[in-house]
């Protein structure tokens, strides 16, 4: 069944609205947008909405991603007083950190596959 | 000329000319230096400087464009969805390498910063930089950080991820390509998975469902802090 795009735009926002609302009544703080993409993923794999109710608005957003950023950083216009000097432990920063990451995170799923071929293998 | 600047509109036209223009840099180059996004927002700013356009005018058609942020997020249940029985399949690796690596990821931000004697502001901006920009942006947010900073470092580390990937496949001996793109996709979110694609098939997959996994993971884990 296709739906049409204004009502597949109305779906999406209607998920979003709904997900600002649980998150104002949350009692702890959680980005609602996260909620919203909980709400929308139950929503799927319970069958109430499928794909194709919202293939080309999601579509949309997801291959356009990157241009809603663009506002967002261009803010740093304001920051440069703050940035002043920091620039280069900033880059520092994110150059380890991305190496860590990635070693932590291959070696811990190395073992855990190790792992899980020695108990599949125990079975046998 | 502030009639131009003074409409919504002004803003809009910018950043899709802009955009355009960093696709085709990008696209000219095939280098993922070139990120379409950072040269987006560079010419953005330089328009803005060279003009002496108020920020505020810019940011009125900016606040538009922004208002998509929840629901391109809400998106990524699609592209989470549409990897679900890989998902399933490979669910422990996964959850263990998404969670350690951003453990790993949030820990490193804190003491490398307190290292280099960063204030709290920028730290917390630094804290969510691993993940996928519209939920970097609300986790910095809560934690008191400056937005913006916290999307250009998010960026950069994008840049960096697609950039040395290949050679962290070599440095750490990668043999599995679930591993390597779990490894990716954790430490540098859609960019880096942009390189795990051309690695191949399940390095592709894998990192994109990484990259919603831990996301959610770095929300919950940076909730405790």
């Amino acid at each position: 069944m296709k739906v049409k795009l204004l009502v597949q735009i109305g779906i999406v926002f209607g998920i979003c609205l709904l997900g600002e609302l649980i998150a104002k009544l949350l009692p702890f703080v959680f980005p609602s947008s996260v909620i919203s993409m909980i709400l929308l993923f139950l929503l799927l794999l319970s069958g109430l909405l499928k794909v194709e109710h919202i293939r080309e608005k999601g579509d949309f957003l997801l291959k356009n991603m990157a241009f809603f950023f663009i506002p967002s950083g261009v803010a740093l216009i304001e920051q440069m007083d703050v940035l002043k000097g920091k620039i280069l432990p900033l880059l520092a920063i994110c150059l380890i950190t991305t190496i860590l990451t990635f070693m932590v995170s291959a070696f811990t799923i190395r073992l855990v596959t190790a792992w899980q071929k020695r108990l599949s293998k125990e079975e046998k | 000329m502030s009639e131009i600047y003074a409409s919504p509109l002004f803003g809009i036209v910018l950043c899709i000319f802009s955009f355009e223009i960093g696709l085709w840099i990008n696209r000219k180059t095939r280098s993922p230096l070139a990120n379409p996004l950072l040269i987006a927002i560079a010419i953005c700013i330089a328009v803005l400087q060279g003009f002496a356009i108020p920020l505020e005018s810019f940011q009125q058609g900016g606040q538009i464009i922004s208002m998509f942020l929840a629901p391109a997020t809400a998106a990524l249940a699609l592209s989470i969805y549409s990897q679900w029985e890989v998902l399933k399949k490979n669910f422990l690796p996964i959850l263990a390498g998404t969670l350690t690596g951003s453990l790993t990821s949030i820990v490193s931000v804190l003491v490398l910063c307190k290292l280099f004697g960063l204030s709290d502001e920028l730290t917390a901006s630094m804290i969510p930089k691993s993940v996928t920009t519209p939920i970097a942006m609300e986790i910095s947010k809560q934690q008191g950080g400056i937005v913006s900073i916290t999307v250009a470092a998010v960026i950069v580390t994008g840049i960096i991820g697609a950039v040395i990937a290949p050679a962290l496949i070599k440095l750490f001996r990668v043999k599995n390509p679930v591993e390597a793109g779990i490894a990716i996709g954790t430490c540098s979110h859609a960019l880096g998975t942009t390189k795990a694609l051309e690695l191949g098939e399940v390095q592709g997959a894998m990192s994109g469902i990484a990259i919603g996994v831990a996301g959610m993971i770095t929300v919950l884990l940076t909730m405790f802090l």
